[in-house]
């Protein structure tokens, strides 16, 4: 019985994967059974829907048969972000199954983390417009995960907002391997591989395995930034 | 199993969540339940309604207010037939919210999507209260966002917007007024209670697009940002001059003028169309002075008036489920699950 997991972080991405997934947690056998992507920074709300109708469509995966859903938490940019996150609560609350929340930085550093030396850290950098990136560093949590395995991940710092040129100033990548798409905004501070992004079938392992040993995935979102208010201005005088 | 005739309508276009259930009958449509969260108090300090806010408060309040919609009518999820949303006009973000989760739940539970105009929704919602409607109906609707003028031949599908105001609406300006007068936000429940202790007649604030020559052009047209002026310039006058404001007077006179041209010119759209029925609605028409004005203008001119109850006037998910109730009901096609939120929606586009 396949679970559908989706993130709106950054692009638009849904995956059907297997569940229970076959084989041992490689990373190259995540029992993805269809998986759409768009990259789009704007229209989530409009293309989320249709995106898993499609993956259903193409898996002949009837919707009553999901065990689960799964979203990537951001951080990202607010609208985008909610799309995701209301898609998923709906739709288990719909099909009467679990929603589960990742953060969306841990997907991308347990990828680049699979095929790194045990001790390897990464600096994961997402697009946080504003000249700013979110920025989360991580390392396995057990030395022990044999590379080629997907590995649990544990944040050393972060996730946060800030700009790439004051992450470079405070060492947030120094012995750290910078990945995720930040990674080409500003190469002058902070240069790495932005070709690593989330994959919805990584969400989708690392929240199995997180079930499994019964910790509990809220979903609510990491915006890490305040939201914009303009306090109205006192009365201004309209004559005289 | 889903029940075709038992709707769901979520409504996200400002700062209330809103979810109801609706049931068609042959002869009506019953509301079953209608839920709405509202974020109104985080917005109060800005003294407006700050997007961000708002759709953060969407996102956490549209599961659990699902949740006690379907508690409180004792409806399972898997009965909901039909899924009703507001694509707009409204606010981006938190349109964004509501469409996403009504996509949601369409996909979740096989049913179809109708994406429904907000403002129509506020005149659609009276056919729950006062019964379907008859072949021919006017609609003003009224609220802090809109003051619109809409012949409604069929509320599903037919749907013209004569009028609307070249300006602020008319609760924007009971908020800016509000706001002139030193009173809370939002101003318009405040100028409302001073109002009806003051002398309506006190003041001759001017009335807006109602001269001679305004009437080729903008007959069915409002405005409401030359009486706000007029009452700033007054009030400033009264303070230069060092005298005492009388607040119950001027909120009663400018109350009074709103609810004149409101009043006027919609009852004289009534009879150039020919129209016999006036239906009220949207947030502003629980103004106590518009209800009364409206109530007495209408009898003189025998126009039947319907105004639902103020708790069905305000933003809410039964106005949204009241308009996919009509459109489940003619049969129309459901929108596509890639529809847009549209913030500027055309008061002529019933549905998506
Ligand atoms: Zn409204």
């Amino acid at each position: 019985m396949p679970l559908l997991a989706l993130d709106t972080s950054a692009d638009i991405c849904v995956s059907l994967v297997a569940d229970p997934r076959p084989g041992p947690w490689l990373a190259s056998t995540l029992g993805t059974l269809a998986s759409r992507r768009v990259v789009e920074q704007r229209r989530h709300a409009e293309l989320l829907a249709p995106m898993i109708e499609e993956v259903l469509g193409e898996a002949e995966v009837d919707r009553r048969d999901l065990t689960a859903v799964v979203v990537g938490t951001g951080p990202a940019p607010f609208t985008g972000l909610r799309a995701g996150l209301v898609t998923a609560r709906t739709l288990a609350l719909a099909l009467g199954v679990p929603v589960h929340g990742v953060c969306s930085l841990e997907a991308v550093a347990a990828q680049a983390l699979t095929d790194l030396d045990a001790a390897a850290e990464v600096l994961v950098v997402t697009d946080a417009r504003r000249r700013e990136l979110y920025a989360a560093r991580y390392r396995r949590r057990d030395p022990a995960t044999p590379r080629g395995e997907l590995p649990e991940v544990v944040a050393l710092d972060g996730p946060l907002v800030d700009s790439a040129v004051a992450l470079q100033e405070r060492g947030a990548a120094q012995g750290a391997t910078v990945v995720g798409a930040g990674a080409a905004l500003h190469p002058e501070h902070l240069a790495g591989d932005p070709e690593v992004v989330v994959d919805p079938a990584v969400l989708a392992v690392l929240a199995l395995r997180r079930a499994e040993r019964g910790e509990s995935m809220p979903t609510e979102p990491l915006y890490l930034r305040r939201p914009d208010v303009t306090p109205s201005a006192g009365r201004k005088r309209v004559s005289g | 199993m889903p029940d075709a005739s038992l709707v769901l309508g979520i409504e996200t276009s400002c700062d209330e969540t809103g979810v109801a259930l609706a049931r068609i009958h042959d002869d009506r449509t019953e509301l079953l339940v209608d839920a709405v969260a509202s974020s109104v108090d985080e917005h109060a300090r800005f003294g407006g309604i700050i997007p961000e806010i708002a759709s953060r408060a969407h996102l956490e309040a549209m599961v659990p207010t699902i949740q006690r919609a379907l508690g409180e009518a004792d409806v399972d999820l898997g009965q909901v037939g039909a899924v009703a949303v507001t694509a707009g006009p409204g606010l981006v973000g938190p349109l964004t919210v509501g469409a996403a989760a009504a996509k949601a739940l369409a996909v979740g539970l096989g049913v179809p999507l109708h994406g429904v105009n907000h403002v129509i929704g506020h005149a659609a919602v009276d056919e729950m209260v006062h019964g379907l409607f008859p072949e021919r109906v006017m609609a003003l609707v009224v609220s802090g966002g809109h003051s619109s003028l809409l012949l409604v031949d069929d509320v599903a599908t037919d749907v013209t917007e004569l009028g609307h105001t070249l300006d602020d609406a008319a609760g924007e300006a009971f908020d800016k007024v509000g706001r002139l007068l030193g009173l809370p936000y939002p101003g318009g429940p405040h100028i409302d209670r001073l109002a009806r202790e003051g002398d309506p007649g006190a003041i001759r604030f001017p009335r807006g697009l109602t001269a001679a020559k305004d009437q080729a052009r903008h007959a069915d047209d409002f405005s409401f940002s030359g009486l706000k002026t007029a009452v700033a310039r007054w009030v400033e006058a009264r303070q230069d001059a060092g005298q005492e404001i009388p607040l119950h007077d001027v909120a009663a006179s400018f109350a009074a003028a709103v609810a004149d041209v409101l009043t006027a010119k919609t009852i004289a759209a009534c009879r150039r169309h020919e129209v016999d029925t006036l239906v009220i609605g949207g947030g502003f028409s629980a103004n106590s002075q518009l209800r009364e004005l409206a109530t007495r203008r209408c009898a003189e001119a025998g126009i039947t008036v319907r105004i639902p109850p103020i708790r069905y006037c305000t933003d809410n998910g039964a106005m949204i489920a009241a308009l996919g109730a009509a459109v489940v009901r003619r049969g129309l096609p459901a929108s596509p699950l890639d529809l847009a939120v549209d913030s500027s929606m055309p008061l002529t586009q019933v549905t998506v």
